[in-house]
């Protein structure tokens, strides 16, 4: 149900949609950002206002960038570099601040 | 001081509260709304009014605004009491069993039981990042009276539809009105964007409002267009449009059972886990929850004639049909 942020994402991360979101959960990384599936309540607010068309829907993710549906839940589910633990659901990227690490496939990521 | 007694109280008057006002009102209850929001509509007014809803039962498509004026008419042959702009920040269970609900500026409210249909929590203005201290002296996130801003120089951060408007609005009255916005493109309505750019506002783009400056008050602020170095710009006022943030906010703290830490968890009567308190809408959870407003209106019928025996032993769960009898208007007291 939730909305994913995909490859194009990558090295441009505008923010633009954090300011949109209404629930706050969208989280900043490092080349990119990534949306909470748990706290993400689907409004839809981030998808128009992304510059790079990075945000859909997670079942309208195009073919080629489905691998991002599964990484943005990783984000919040796998230890991240530097952490010890899982963000979870935090309740708001306000209250984290700028988690400046990536999940490996975006670390990686060649584009 | 009880400010007001009620038989039912709604906490939360998006599109489920106040179908569940009407419902209580079938039930003869004497019933309040409470909201965060200075308009009844919730999620729907604050966020999409001009979106066009496509599974509402029984309308191919309604406009958001055009829901909730319908739900408010529904609602209104009972004359539930609404307290709107004052969130409700505590809720108590008194000695007698009857529930006790204060809000932010202070009103109390007895009730006899509460039904939560609060969504995705209290919608607040999102804070300016740079000056948040200078809020009341000289910093707003509405604006509630235009005369205030008389004779003065205004800058407006946003471009949603209340910055567009208040940039408008204030035009007449203000010395000068400054538009400031971190993109190039505005979210408010076409229509709105024009009139702005063709009015004799300053519209600044692809800037941010870096820094607000002042002893007290605010002198002025500072803009930096991205690229740019930033530049002071003298103001008296700082309006902030930068839209709503959502959390359950002091909820978390009434004792229900809370799942995920953002959801209210009930049972099949749409029990939580206080006594005498429910909920409904996208606020519950249970296992197959589906968030849509339909589920919501069903809940909050659930909800409400549960209350209603709650209330009132004697009274039978099923409320009958309303094509049974035209409903009689209950008189509130």
């Amino acid at each position: 149900m939730p909305y994913v942020i995909a490859g194009p994402c990558i090295d441009v991360n505008d923010k633009a949609c954090m300011d949109e979101c209404p629930v706050d959960c969208i989280y900043e990384g490092e080349r990119k950002s990534y949306i909470n599936p748990k706290e993400c309540i689907d409004c839809g607010a981030c998808e128009p206002v992304c510059p790079v068309e990075a945000i859909t829907q997670d079942r309208r993710v195009p073919e080629d960038m489905t691998v991002f549906i599964e990484d943005n839940r990783s984000f919040f589910l796998e230890v991240l570099p530097g952490r010890d633990a899982p963000l979870g659901a935090p309740g708001g990227s306000r209250k984290v601040g700028v988690v400046g690490v990536d999940t490996p496939l975006v670390d990686d990521w060649e584009g | 001081m009880t400010d007001l007694d009620v038989d039912l109280l709604l906490v939360g008057a998006g599109p489920v509260g106040l179908y569940g006002a009407y419902y209580a009102g079938v039930r003869g209850l004497r019933t309040a709304v409470v909201d965060s929001l200075q308009e009844p509509g919730g999620q729907v007014t604050a966020m999409y009014p001009e979106k066009p809803i496509f599974d509402v039962a029984g309308f191919p498509s309604v406009l958001g605004r055009e829901l909730v004026a319908g739900l408010v008419s529904q609602a209104a042959q009972y004359s539930p009491r609404y307290l709107l702009g004052d969130p409700a920040v505590s809720l108590s269970r008194q000695d007698d069993g009857r529930q006790l609900v204060r809000t932010a500026s202070g009103t109390t409210m007895r009730c006899g039981a509460v039904v939560i249909t609060g969504g995705i929590g209290t919608f607040t203005p999102r804070p300016l990042p740079a000056g948040e201290e200078f809020l009341g002296r000289g910093l707003a996130y509405f604006v509630p009276r235009l005369t205030d801003y008389a004779g003065l120089d205004v800058v407006i951060v946003g471009g949603g539809d209340s910055a567009c408007d208040w940039t408008l609005a204030l035009l007449p009255i203000a010395r000068s009105v400054t538009l400031v916005h971190r993109r190039t493109a505005f979210r408010a309505h076409a229509a709105t964007v024009a009139a702005v750019q063709a009015s004799d506002a300053t519209v600044v783009t692809d800037a941010e409002l870096s820094a607000v400056l002042g002893a007290g008050s605010v002198d002025a602020v500072e803009v930096t267009v991205k690229g740019e170095p930033p530049r002071t710009l003298p103001c008296q006022a700082v309006v902030a449009a930068l839209g709503f943030l959502a959390d359950l906010g002091p909820m978390r703290e009434w004792g229900l059972e809370l799942h995920d830490n953002r959801h209210l968890v009930v049972d099949t009567r749409m029990r939580t886990s206080l006594p005498g308190v429910y909920a409904a809408g996208d606020i519950t959870d249970y296992d197959g929850k589906v968030r849509l407003i339909s589920v919501g209106f069903g809940e909050v019928a659930t909800a409400v004639n549960n209350a209603a025996v709650d209330l009132d032993p004697g009274a039978q769960l099923f409320p009958g049909h309303s094509t049974d009898s035209t409903p009689a208007p209950v008189p509130v007291a």
